[in-house]
Order: structure tokens, then sequence, then C-alpha cells
């Protein structure tokens, strides 16, 4: 861990869903669980063809995004500091088995490939996780903040609510401490080039920028081991049914408010009248409001202001 | 003779200002066959390719940069040299001459041809070595 | 997400995976060893580079049950190799059973064309036959990057463990100056250990000067080629080329270099072209014109351009060649370790003749059934080694290198490259050209005429005559 980042005070605490914010007094040490960290083959030098647009995937230019490579160096980190062990995760097609090799190679003790088809949308692809969490007790899940194919991003969210866990999403930097299991600190972005510290314990879900660290070169003994390591293979029945929480927009596309009938000034006013009615300098506004309210609360009510104001369909 | 005939105009894909630099530092030594006879100054007749700027054509090639550099450069060596072979001869044009004599290079874009210290006349001023296994070039489609 | 979705999906994993995923073993390292694979330094032979001599050197190997490791320092076999554009897999009949069903090959060539260009003629013999276009084929364009990927992955399949993205830094030995018993690589923990080194590192091979198998490195014994693959739709490849659907063309070019010696090629892909040029070092060195700037002007040449025009760049690439032959090679085995393809010099650059893949798959397959027997019988000292050379000095490897051994310095000669090009030129020229109302000069004047034209000694003439007959003959 460098210098702190300026405007690091006290930590924040990781807002979780729908779980106490105090730690549970039964957690520390033995009860931590291995660490969950997962991982998505993508190709990372796609070509498009300038006519069609059509994207073109090479596998041997697909792996691990450097977010995803951080977020397994995390995880290893955490894992040697707290005597626990790391589990990798991707799903995709057998061909994502290459991100998982890289992660045993590295030092990852289990690798699990959730063969989901082409069907991974971001909901289906948290339910997946969070199922293979739920199975290895996993209380600690670490993931790239986003994927380099502009992926929705949502997908550490999602497990974050399917798990009740706390979530920290974003960082830039982390703090593991050896004499605290189960806790990582860490620095995330926010808007004028400010920080937010905020602390977490587990149950959480973190997700890591690549710049916040590089990951270890594997050594030339883990990569022949990994090379016929067993990839544990899971197969769901169909369709998952990921649910997407009814407080998370469905799609992920740009949005597109509608557009407001405006009416026209009235040619009778005055000029300055006009102005002052098309600017609207001088009208009353709602008086500003705080509001105080739980992470759930408070996204019903900017939802429900917005719908107010015409913006939210 | 040096400015002049080293920028000779219209060579396509020649990043000028790294020749003409060449030219003002080292003199005649560097700028005397920059004088050719070779075609390349009138390319783009009617059904040539059209002409690529060296950024782009770099731009072609897969680069996985490794962070430690696998080149070195003796700077003190490179200030008494007057062939300045690497200069022109390194097809990824990695080397720049400074205007104090020296040789600045870069390696992120580097083909691993081993071109630079095999035309050095100046034994030790390049070192080269492979860069970090899975780093640096990826060709696809040579 | 719902409970009862999780329930299902992890009841579905469980079955699915065969072993249920419960909590995982506490420390990663038991669980590690639990995969029971071999540990490093396991290996009867430890083959460096993924190219055609290494992956051919492997599958030997691997084929006569040795344990195999081959090491490459890219991300993927032919990551770092490029090469004009033809292959000639004919070698492969001895290795791999109908290589041709599902080589990556991009066309079959069936025309051959060698071009002589001056500024304005070009001078061209084209030859042309279906029978390359049928099995058992002569000559394939092909991408490095998916070629050698293929040999690898034969090599792989007969057992060779393949290791990607390591390079190896040096030689390990038994006592210092004594036998090299594996590498070091860049890896944490990267000592490889094994019976014998088979050292395909490359043109650049780090390890067999370190072994102390090179002589001093001369320049004059090298070229740099850079080349541009141009992407062409495949029907207008065929439309200007005159080819069939699979059909390839293959032109090698001289006089377009300048006053660098050397040369200039043009192959066609599926879909692309390769055009490049080969410029001798020490020339290059001095010349102060750029690689990419001769390629510009040899696809501005009025005779190539149209064939290359709308060329799209896709990618541009460059890569030494050892051109020396017979006379660079280095000692091809010493105690522990063989040499073999580029490594080895095993290029053959001969002006008509340019092969490589070719003699690298054929060394490498030399060395791995000499490593093999080396292994077997226990001895892998210098003379244990001695079957390497044996082997191929029986194969066209050492017989075509011995024989086109003075083939590097004709062709890279001053005549050669600058003279002779002008000379053809001009003569078939004067031949063409009708003179009314003068009558047709004689040949052996107008040859006459031209040569002294030229300002080529007609002792010097025979003399490169007597040369090429000799070297070629």
């Amino acid at each position: 861990m460098s210098t702190a980042p300026p405007g690091s005070g006290d930590p924040d605490t990781a807002t979780g869903s729908d779980e106490p914010q105090s730690p549970g007094p039964d957690d520390p040490g033995a009860a931590l669980g291995p660490i969950l960290v997962c991982r998505r083959w993508v190709d990372l030098r796609p070509s498009v063809d300038p006519l069609t647009g059509a994207v073109g995937n090479d596998p041997r230019t697909s792996g691990a995004s450097a977010a995803d490579d951080a977020a397994l160096e995390w995880a290893l980190q955490a894992a040697e500091a707290w005597g626990t062990s790391v589990v990798a995760v991707t799903v995709g097609p057998p061909g994502s088995q290459a991100v998982l090799r890289d992660a045993l190679a590295a030092g990852a003790a289990r690798a699990i490939q959730v063969d989901l088809g082409s069907s991974g949308d971001a909901a289906s692809v948290a339910a997946e996780i969070t199922a293979v969490a739920r199975a290895l007790t996993a209380r600690m899940v670490l993931c790239g903040d986003m994927g380099v194919d502009r992926g929705s991003g949502a997908v550490p969210a999602l497990v974050a609510a399917a798990m009740g866990a706390r979530q920290a999403l974003g960082l830039v930097d982390l703090a593991i401490d050896p004499t605290e299991p189960g806790v990582v600190t860490g620095w995330r972005r926010l808007d004028g080039g400010r920080r937010q510290h905020l602390r977490a314990q587990a149950p959480f879900v973190a997700s890591v920028e690549g710049v916040s660290t590089r990951l270890r070169r594997a050594s030339l003994v883990g990569v022949l081991r990994s090379g016929g390591a067993p990839i544990e293979v899971v197969v769901p029945a169909g369709p998952t049914g990921g649910r997407v929480p009814s407080w998370m927009p469905a799609s992920t596309g740009p949005g597109r408010p509608r557009t407001h009938v405006v009416d026209g000034p009235n040619p009778h006013e005055p000029a300055w009248r006009r102005v002052i009615l098309l600017t609207g300098a001088g009208t009353d506004r709602p008086a500003l409001r705080v509001v105080h309210a739980e992470p759930v609360d408070a996204a019903h009510q900017l939802i429900a202001a917005l719908a107010d104001w015409g913006e939210w369909e | 003779m040096s400015a002049g005939a080293v920028g000779s105009p219209g060579a396509p894909g020649t990043p000028t200002a790294a020749r003409t630099a060449a030219g003002t530092s080292a003199g005649a030594g560097i700028a005397a066959p920059a004088a050719r006879s070779t075609p390349a100054a009138t390319a783009g007749g009617p059904g040539a390719t059209l002409p690529v700027a060296f950024e782009d054509r770099m731009a072609t090639v897969d680069f996985r940069v490794s962070p430690q550099a696998h080149i070195t450069v003796d700077g003190d060596a490179c200030r008494g040299c007057t062939t300045r072979a690497c200069v022109t001869a390194c097809p990824a044009n990695l080397f720049v001459p400074t205007a104090d004599g020296g040789i600045l290079f870069n390696y992120e874009q580097c083909f691993e041809c081993g071109t630079c210290y095999l035309v050095c006349d100046t034994a030790g001023a390049v070192t080269w070595r492979y860069p970090e296994g899975g780093h640096g070039v990826a060709y696809r489609r040579s | 997400m719902t409970a009862a979705g999780a329930t299902r999906t992890a009841a579905e994993a469980a079955r699915a995976a065969g072993t249920p995923p419960g909590p995982p073993t506490a420390a990663p390292a038991a669980s590690a060893a639990a995969t029971g694979l071999v540990p490093a330094g396991d290996f009867d032979a430890v083959v460096v580079g993924a190219g055609p001599a290494g992956s051919a050197a492997a599958l030997v190997l691997a084929r006569s049950g040795k344990r195999v490791c081959l090491l490459e320092r890219g991300p993927y076999p032919g990551s770092k190799n490029m090469y004009g554009g033809v292959v000639y897999p004919r070698i492969l009949d001895g290795l791999l059973l109908d290589w041709w069903e599902d080589a990556p090959v991009q066309r079959w060539v069936t025309r051959r064309a060698t071009m002589t260009l001056t500024d304005d003629q070009a001078l061209t013999i084209d030859f042309r036959t279906e029978s390359w276009g049928r099995p058992p084929y002569n000559g394939a364009t092909a991408l490095r990057p998916e070629f050698d990927a293929w040999l690898a992955a034969k090599a792989v399949d007969a057992g060779a463990v393949l290791v990607t993205s390591t390079t190896a830094t040096g030689l390990l030995r038994d006592r210092p100056g004594g036998a090299v018993t594996g590498v070091s690589t860049d890896r944490p923990d990267g000592d490889l250990r094994a019976g014998i080194v088979v050292a395909c590192d490359g043109v650049n091979s780090f390890l067999a000067k370190q072994a102390g198998l090179h002589g001093p490195v001369d320049p004059a014994n090298y070229t740099l080629g850079a080349k541009e693959v141009l992407a062409v739709p495949a029907r207008t490849i065929e439309e200007r080329f005159g080819l069939g659907p699979d059909q390839g063309a293959d032109f090698e070019i001289i006089g377009c270099t300048g006053a660098i010696p050397g040369g200039g090629f043009l192959y066609t892909n599926r879909d692309s072209l390769a055009i490049g040029v080969v410029l001798h070092l020490p020339a290059l060195a001095t010349a102060g014109v750029r690689p990419e700037e001769l390629i510009a002007g040899l696809k501005a040449h009025p005779a190539v351009a149209p064939l290359v025009a709308g060329g799209e760049l896709v990618e541009y690439s460059a890569h030494l060649i050892p051109e020396g032959g017979y006379d660079m090679m280095p000692a091809l085995a010493g105690a522990g370790i063989l040499v073999a393809g580029d490594a080895a010099a095993m290029c053959l650059a001969a002006g008509i003749w340019l092969e490589g893949v070719n003699f690298a798959i054929a060394s490498g397959m030399a060395a791995g059934e000499a490593a093999a027997a080396a292994l077997a019988a226990g001895d892998v000292s210098e003379r244990g080694l001695a079957g390497y050379r044996r082997r191929l000095q029986d194969s066209f490897v050492l017989q075509d290198h011995r024989r086109l051994r003075h083939a590097p310095h004709l062709l890279l000669s001053e005549r050669v490259q600058q003279r002779y090009p002008q000379l053809a030129c001009d003569i078939v020229e004067d031949l063409f050209t009708v003179t009314n109302p003068e009558p047709k000069p004689g040949m052996r004047r107008l040859v006459r005429r031209q040569v002294t034209a030229s300002g080529v000694r007609l002792r010097d003439l025979a003399a490169d005559t007597w040369r090429a007959l000799r070297t070629f003959g």
C-alpha cells in the first residue's frame, strides 16, 4: 500500500443492501471462507470490420483484462495475508478456461467455469456467480470493475445485491491488513478529483480498476502445474433466472429522456417578460430538499423525483 | 547540404522531424547518402496505394508493452558516433538523434529483430535482449 | 436472484462438475500439488522456441516417448515470427499424415515469377503449373502466427508440454564450462532442468551464442526483411494475378533496393498481399534509407503498382534473416545442446531459391531424432550427439547449403545487384524495340553494344557466369 491519497479521512463504511452494518460477532478467522475472484475471457484487441461493423474475436488476442488481473492479484494478496485460498470463476464458453489457467498458474487453488453458452446477460452471470459463491461459502468476491468490451459493469453490484453483501466498487487502491481478516480498505474516484475512502467487512463484493495493481508473474512451476490442472465445469440446466432488482434499470443502453412540449411565448407579452419566461429566470424553484434514507429507499426517491420531472418512464 | 538532402520531400511515411534532426546534428556523415536514387520519393502515382504515416504503420501491429525496457543505449558512446546506423536501419524507427548528439530510444514498438545491435559499430553502445515473456510484438497476419 | 434459483443452479453445478463445490482446501499449495502434474525440471528435453524447428523437434521427441517441454517467449507460437510468405511443406510428408488436410494454408503456389526491375523497366520470367495446386503440392503461402501455432499444436497432441510467455534467459550447466543441463527462464523459480536442450531460439540465438557454438557475429551474414501485409479482396487477387480460388503467386524481385544489396518479394495470401524487401545489413547501416521507404518505392514501381493498388496496410513487420549460408553456421552440437533452424543459420537465400521453414522443420526433426537417440543411449556429450550432423549431412539440409555455399556472396555482389538488372533490361528493350527504317541488329552485336554501354567488363561477365554455373550447376 502506497501513501494514502489526498482527502482520506475516516473511511466510510461500504453500504450493504440488506445486511446490518455491524459485523456479526462470530466472524473472524476460521469462518472467513475462500476468496472468489471473477474473471472474464474477452478479446483485448478485437477487430472491427469497417464496412459491416462486425466485431471479430480471436482467441490469440483474448484473455483477462487488466482490471480482472488486478482483482486476482488483490485476492492472492488477501488470501496470503489471511491464510485462506482463492477460487477463480468465469462465466463463459470453453475457451474462457484460458483465464482460469492463468489464475491457477498465479496461485489460485481452484477454478470453476460456468458454461452459460451465449445467453450471458449481466443478471444471469451474476446469478451464476452468486450460486458458486454460496456453494463455496465464499463471503468475499473480487472483480475487475469493467470489461474492456464495454459491458454493463453491473455484475459486481448485482452479485452484491443477490448475496446481500456490502459493495466497494471501482476501487483504485486497496489496503489489506493481516491483522483484520475479512476487512478491506479501499479508495475510489469521486468527481472533481476527490477520493472516497471506504472500508468493507465480509461479506463484501469489491471491484477494482486495472491501474490499482499489477498481477504477479506466475512461477514456472505454477505454469507447468496449471497446464493440466482440473477445471470444474458447471453447466446450468437452461437460461437461468437471474432477476434484475426492481430498482435497477433493466436496460443498460444510453438514456433517452422523452421530449418535452414547451409552449411558445405569447407574442402579446412585452419582450422582457418573454425572455424571463423562456429562460426561467426569477421563477420559484422547489426548495433544496435533504433526504436521509437507506440506499434502497434513496434510490426509490430519486426515481420518483426523476419521474416527477418527466425524466424517467 | 545536410537538412535539404535529408528531408527530401514526399518520402512517404518518413517522420520528417526526426530525420531533419539527424541531418542538423550529425552533419554530412549522415546526410550525404540520403540524396538517394530510389523511387520512394515519387510514390503516390495513379493506382498506387496511399502512403501511410509512420504512426499509422506501427498502429497496425500489436505490441504488448512490458514495463521494463529490453533495450538500453549508452548515451556517452553514442555522442562519439558518426555513423548513427541505428537511426535509419531500425525498421521500427526507435532511435532518434537528439540535439546534444545523443540518441533517444524507444523500446515499446520494437519488432525484436536485432538489427540495432548488429549495425551498431560501437561495441556495447546498444544492449538488447528479448523482452519479458508474453510481452513485446505479437504478429497476427505476417 | 431468488433463493430457489441459486439452489437449483448450485445443485446443477455439483452434478455437472462431478465433485460438489464444497469448501476448498485451506492451503493453496496443497491443492496445487493435488493436481498430480510433473514438477518442473522433470523433463528429458527442453526445446527452446516453438517455431517450425522447435515444434518439429518437440514432436519427434514426444513421439519417441520422451518428456519434452516446448518453451515459447511469445504469448502464442508464431507471435514473434515473420517471413516472406511461402513455405515448402513437403518435408512434413515424413512427419504428419495428410498434413495438407488441416494445415492453415492461404494459397497453393502455382505461379512463380522472377522480376528484374530498373527505374522504369521490368523483365519477368514467369512460370505456372497446375500440378502444384494438387496433392502432394509444392509450396504454399501461409501466415506464420497460424502455421507455427498449428505445428506446435501437433507437438502438444503428441505429448509435448507447451509453455508460452516464457523467455529462456540462459543456459544451466552441471559445472562452469560443463555440459548444458537446462535453461533458466524469466519466471520466478524459473530454472528448467532437462537431459538435453534443443535451441531453436531463432536468428539471434542467444543460447547458441552463450554455449559458445557461434563464431564472432558479423553483420555481413544477415539481411533484414521488412514487409507489409495489404488487405485486398480475394476475387481481386485472383483477377490481377490470373489465379484460381486456391491458387497463389510468388514473385521474387531484384533491382528494387537502390544502393543496398538485397531483393524484394510479392506473395498472395487468401485476401491479402505480402510485399516487402530484404536488405543486406552492412549497406543498410550506411545507406541512410529507411526500410519502409524502399517498400514504398517498390509499391510505386509501374510494374508492381497495379498489382497492389488499393491494398490497405493491415500489418507491418520486420525480422532478421541469417543469409550467410553454410559458412556462417555455428557448431551444431555441444555437450547437452543442439541448435536447429534459424539459430543454426539454416535458411537458404540463394537467389531463385528462398527457403527457410522447410530447413527449420527438417533440422528440428533431425535434432529431435538425434536427441532421442542420445537420451536412449545415455550419452548427451558432444560425441553422443554427433548423429545430428550426420543426419543433416545425409539430408538436403546440409547438402543444399554446402552446394550453394557461395551463392550469398555472388548474389549480394555489386555487379549482380546494380549492373546486371539494368543490362538485362536494356538488352531485352533493344531486342524488342522496332528500329525501322533501320534493319534489326544481330543479337551478338546488340549484346556487345549494351555490355559496353553498361561498363561491365567482358572478363567480369565471363567470370560471374562461370561462378554462377559453378554455384548453381
